[in-house]
């Protein structure tokens, strides 16, 4: 050994993974069963048997600036086979939650989002910005006659409020992102560029549409439909939103559009999609239970995005059937949940797009995958 | 010394023969139950011992010729235990005795297979050769005499061998029978069996014919095994260019065994020497999670390990893949120290399988307190009913005789009280 290395474990955050899903960390010994099993793991330096000791250990740069956490998708076949128990797929969750709040521009967001009894907290923040920016234009009461929601939060402080946010999680993400990015390169050792960076980003956007990782997994291969429905739902909704916002903000058409209108079936059946996928995906997990824990993080983002389709669905139902009462307090909730999904995404667990893309273009880019 | 009950032995592998003789030699009276038709056990199975590379027969020789000199040893082979009623001191147990159809007139002439037309499965080789119904179940068995399995043969209907044997050695109506006997002590010698391999994904153990398992590897090894003693690789007889030793094969896996059987380290360096020593270009590859060679034996450890065509991976084969088109195999792990994956190509691959108690599925039916894993939780505050060997925990030979040696002073205390 000619290289010396000075270990320096960051006890603090070996507790912080083993209190947040990775409680089974210890029990690894290092036998390497994970890194064989994986289906997606390489042949040179696969992952997950060293993330395991450095997790253990607590050598948290070598774990932070590793696109090999990402690389990671969770088929749980190691924990499966794992012979002690030590769930690697579990561990590897907890490590990649870690590095949410890591990355996290502005730090305390991360804090915030990293323990599920801040969701009070993190609801009330829209909530309260709603009610003063309602109050102050005097449309705190439901409004008479046909339901239109623009004539309870007229649009353009709809569409005011959420591009604003949209603007600031892009900032944090951009500078997450980058900060993930330096410490890629500060720990990659093996530089050897195989692909440009453009194609890279094709290479890493065919894998991410066509879902081809999750179609290896072996243990939770069910979950390639899940995953699936769960991410064109939200792509058919991120297109449907955007294609409105043009047509009402600037060639002014009017809203409600009506329920044949093809904007309007895009985002039904988008929604549609989204309900039968993130059912799926709370299926899968309460099946899988044996092989892997879910924590109290994991059912908030699932229960958000519940909350949201679900909101989403009842606001158009209450409106056509004409009961005001429902429909508008409702359209409220609905925005809330909104915010949370697109203001809070860079530190909750909906960052893994963020990151998870990067780590699969960096690694194609660096020549560490294929 | 009035009324002195006998001592129970259960079980006549090295343990229990050791436990018997060392009482019956001090002037207890001991009865030695076997449920095989032979004494030896799983010793009788091994080539050598390690670290000594010698060979278990002659100290199997020298306790049968101790049991033969000894009056106070009866041995029942086939012999199973129904029910066991009493205390300590005062027990009544239940003997079943299979028939083993042939009586003491036997002289191991051999006439009797020549003409049997049945052929069976041969346990003693672990399946790899077959016997006739009729059988002798190895050329040291003790004691000496044919068996009939009664599985497969096919009774008075063929009869061939009665007829053909000179001494009237043969009663095919033989029956089973229950005997009572009366115990002061019992100290169970049941030992091991292997772990079923088949049970282990992704090791391909019951499609594969060129993945064994280390007790195969010894009758491979044997000279009086299968191939007489030549290790070649059981699908085409191949003679061993290269081979691989998974460790912990299922053991050390709360999957499978969840603990160290203590012996498969030590067992699989000594099969290296006997690879080694056949076939002198021959690779040998040792897969380990951590290798156990405690006490003296690492010195045998740092032996093997100078001879530079005994390779050592620290870490475990996950993945055992056929080699197509060949009958070649690929063992696939991931090299802890270089923190890279390794497929390495090999000829046949040995899997180091740990020891299960024999009767973690069968257990005796009285009082005993078995641990989580089904071996015998050797109470010593209740007299009465002892353990010895593998049936308590799993150690090597020479712990066992020693462990047994032990048991049956604790078996003489409890008769003499």
């Amino acid at each position: 050994m000619s290289d010396r290395y000075m270990v320096e474990p960051d006890l603090k955050a070996v507790k912080e993974l083993t209190g947040s899903g990775a409680g089974t960390l210890k029990k690894c010994f290092q036998c390497a069963t994970c890194s064989v099993v994986c289906p997606l793991s390489g042949d040179t330096r696969p992952f997950p048997r060293k993330e395991m000791i450095y997790a253990q250990w607590g050598l948290m740069d070598r774990l932070a600036g590793n696109p090999d956490i990402w690389l990671c998708h969770q088929c749980n076949d190691c924990s499966l086979h794992c012979p002690r128990g030590a769930k690697p797929g579990d561990v590897l969750a907890a490590v990649r939650r870690y590095s949410f709040t890591k990355y996290a521009f502005p730090k305390f967001m991360g804090k915030l989002l990293g323990d599920a009894k801040n969701l009070p907290y993190l609801l009330a923040v829209p909530i309260i910005i709603m009610i003063i920016l309602l109050a102050s234009i005097g449309h705190l009461n439901i409004p008479e006659g046909e339901i239109v929601f623009s004539k309870f939060f007229p649009l353009f402080y709809v569409d005011a409020l959420f591009i604003a946010v949209s603007m600031f999680a892009l900032l944090s993400a951009g500078i997450g992102v980058l900060n993930f990015w330096k410490d890629m390169n500060k720990s990659s050792n093996l530089w050897v560029p195989s692909m440009g960076l453009f194609p890279s980003i094709i290479s890493t956007a065919t894998e991410i549409f066509g879902h081809n990782k999750f179609k290896d997994c072996g243990v939770n291969k069910d979950r390639y439909n899940a995953h699936l429905l769960v991410f064109y739902g939200f792509v058919g909704l991120f297109i449907t939103t955007n294609i409105v916002l043009v047509l009402v903000d600037f060639l002014h058409v009017e809203t409600p559009l009506s329920l044949i209108h093809p904007v309007k079936i895009l985002g039904n059946v988008s929604g549609i999609a989204l309900f039968i996928g993130i059912t799926l995906v709370v299926l899968n997990r309460l099946k899988n239970k044996d092989i892997t824990s879910t924590t109290s993080y994991d059912w908030t983002l699932i229960g958000m995005i519940f909350a949201l389709v679900i909101t989403g669905f009842l606001a158009e139902l209450t409106r056509l059937a004409g009961i005001a009462f429902l429909a508008y307090p409702i359209y409220f909730i609905h925005l809330v949940a909104v915010f949370y999904i697109i203001a809070y995404l860079p530190y909750s667990k909906l960052g893994h797009l963020l990151y998870r893309t990067v780590a699969m273009v960096y690694s194609k880019y660096s020549g560490r995958e294929h | 010394m009035a009324e002195e009950k006998s001592i129970l032995v259960v079980g006549g592998g090295i343990s229990g023969i050791t436990t018997a003789v060392e009482a019956a030699e001090v002037g207890y009276k001991v009865i030695l139950l076997e449920k095989s038709p032979y004494l030896g056990g799983r010793v009788a199975k091994m080539n050598k011992y390690f670290p000594k590379l010698c060979p278990p027969s002659c100290g199997l020789e020298i306790n049968f010729k101790r049991i033969k000199q000894n009056n106070n040893i009866k041995i029942l082979t086939q012999a199973e235990i129904e029910n066991i009623s009493g205390q300590a001191g005062d027990y009544d147990v239940t003997v079943k005795l299979s028939p083993r159809l042939v009586n003491e007139k036997c002289t191991s002439c051999n006439k009797c297979v020549d003409v049997c037309p049945v052929e069976r499965s041969n346990e003693f080789n672990y399946g790899m050769d077959k016997t006739r119904a009729i059988y002798l179940p190895h050329e040291m068995a003790f004691p000496l005499r044919y068996v009939i399995d009664s599985d497969v043969c096919e009774g008075a209907e063929c009869g061939k061998c009665v007829e053909v044997c000179d001494y009237k050695a043969i009663d095919l109506d033989m029956k089973p029978e229950t005997r009572n006997i009366k115990a002061g002590s019992i100290v169970y010698a049941t030992g091991w069996k292997p772990f079923d391999a088949a049970s282990i994904e992704n090791f391909e153990y019951d499609k594969q014919p060129n993945v064994i398992t280390n007790v195969m590897m010894e009758r491979l090894a044997a000279s009086n095994g299968p191939t007489k003693g030549k290790i070649v690789r059981p699908s085409d007889g191949k003679e061993i260019e290269s081979i691989a030793f998974v460790q912990c094969a299922g053991s050390r896996d709360e999957n499978y065994l969840p603990y160290c059987s203590t012996v498969c380290c030590l067992a699989s360096l000594k099969q290296a020497i006997y690879v080694r020593e056949q076939y002198p270009d021959s690779k040998v590859y040792i897969f380990y999670i951590d290798l156990r060679a405690l006490g003296k034996y690492e010195t045998f450890y740092q032996q093997v390990q100078k001879d530079e065509n005994i390779i050592f991976h620290k870490g475990k084969i996950a993945k055992i893949a056929e080699y197509e088109p060949t009958d070649d195999l690929i063992v696939e792990g991931e090299d802890t120290i270089s923190g890279n994956k390794i497929k390495e190509k090999v000829n046949m691959v040995v899997l180091a399988t740990g020891m299960a108690p024999s009767i973690a599925d069968s257990k005796i039916p009285s009082d005993i307190t078995y641990d989580e894993f089904g071996f015998v939780f050797n109470d010593l505050q209740k007299a009465g009913i002892y353990a010895a060997g593998v049936a308590k925990k799993p150690v090597n030979v020479a712990s066992s005789i020693q462990d047994a040696t032990g048991m049956a002073l604790k078996a003489i205390q409890c008769v003499r009280r």
